[in-house]
């Protein structure tokens, strides 16, 4: 039964075997700094003053209205079919756009992986897998979606599945090992470039935003 | 130099004494992200995230409060709402995330008293767990906690009185530990 008035034997003794709940390790000062440093200077380059940011979206909306116009144009078949037929065109669309911004993020991901896994290595394969793991969540909704009916985002979606599902699975312990065969795996099936291929040129305000 | 002038300083985008105002406060808040995530690139992560937006929003910084007690509310906010992440995101993945432990309780009996009181906190609602840990095992007061919780002062008592008797209940077998 539950009490609910003090016991002060109780709480002393609770605190003292408390202490080893979660027991932090010394700080690590000078990594956090490094990266706080580094965030902070990324995010100033990229920071806009107000009137940049409208001037950005209005940009962004005309892109984006330049490619809704040349897709839509390319698709003679699903315009001038029936009624019926242009409105999964457009949520085609929709889960077009989706595709371009997670792709640019894998991309992003994928190109820290390569080149950041190797330093703190422990600390790193953790973060690494939490990401993949995110990233996977992510990968397999879009083979479900409309988008994954186009076979050769289809192919690239699977194997990005793969990679990803390997580094979702990293362990700490076997890192070094485990690391190298990803990236070489990756190296074989040529899936950056791939990826970077499946990207559309131009400006993606907000490519990589909140993904790493 | 006092803590106000260290600020000022900042403000004026001095980075020396960003990095001293860093390192004045960077322990608590780490050990904070650490007892409340269990996880060091979590807490890490959190410590980051909390000092990139205290540096940021450092203009909103009126001084009424202490500036410790203004970047604990960052820090319970940048923790707390990043723990739910990793929650949901560990719910959704479940089927791919066998191997790793971090807040969630583990569901087989132990009779080792650190792993049922590690398996008793986890399992305290999160405000009780977070005045718990920051009361009984950081140090905080009832007027830090509800400063940075949002909450009032007796709030932050009462949640501790409940997260102390639900221990005391799940951690009974070990009573001849604490009644001698």
């Amino acid at each position: 039964m539950m009490q609910e008035h003090e016991d002060p034997k109780f709480e002393q003794w609770l605190k003292a075997a408390a202490k080893s709940y979660h027991a932090p390790r010394p700080t690590p000062r000078e990594e956090m700094w490094t990266r706080i440093e580094d965030a902070r200077r990324n995010k100033h380059v990229v920071e806009l003053r107000p009137w940049m940011r409208w001037a950005v979206a209005a940009a962004a909306v005309l892109i984006l209205g330049i490619g809704i116009g040349r897709w839509t144009a390319r698709q003679p078949v699903a315009t001038v079919a029936t009624a019926d037929s242009t409105a999964p065109a457009q949520s085609d669309l929709g889960y077009q756009i989706a595709a371009t911004q997670y792709l640019s993020h894998t991309e992003a991901f994928l190109t820290s992986f390569r080149s950041d896994v190797g330093l703190h290595r422990g600390e790193n394969s953790v973060r690494f897998a939490r990401q993949a793991r995110d990233l996977l969540s992510t990968t397999r909704l879009m083979l479900d979606s409309p988008a994954g009916k186009d076979q050769r985002l289809r192919s690239l979606l699977e194997d990005l599945e793969l990679v990803l599902v390997q580094i979702s699975q990293l362990d700490p312990a076997h890192g070094a090992h485990d690391t190298d065969l990803i990236t070489q795996g990756m190296n074989q099936s040529n899936v950056l470039p791939k990826l970077r291929s499946a990207i559309p040129a131009g400006p993606v305000p907000v490519r990589t935003e909140g993904a790493l | 130099m006092d803590e106000s002038q260290l600020i000022a300083r900042v403000r004026a985008g001095d980075s020396a004494a960003e990095r001293a105002l860093y390192d004045t406060h960077v322990d608590r808040v780490y050990r904070l992200a650490f007892r409340l995530a269990g996880d060091d690139a979590l807490a890490q992560d959190f410590t980051q995230e909390t000092f990139i937006r205290a540096f940021d929003r450092l203009g909103s910084f009126r001084g009424d409060a202490a500036f410790s007690t203004w970047l604990h509310t960052i820090t319970t906010t940048v923790v707390l709402n990043g723990l739910r992440k990793v929650k949901r995101f560990r719910q959704r993945e479940a089927d791919i995330d066998d191997a790793h432990d971090i807040g969630t309780p583990q569901r087989h009996a132990e009779p080792d008293l650190k792993v049922r009181l590690k398996q008793a906190i986890d399992d305290l609602p999160e405000g009780y767990r977070t005045v718990f840990l920051m009361h009984d095992v950081e140090g905080y007061t009832h007027e830090e906690i509800g400063a940075a919780l949002g909450v009032e002062t007796g709030t932050s008592k009462a949640q501790l009185s409940r997260a102390r008797a639900k221990l005391r209940v799940a951690l009974s077998d070990f009573a001849g530990e604490w009644v001698q």
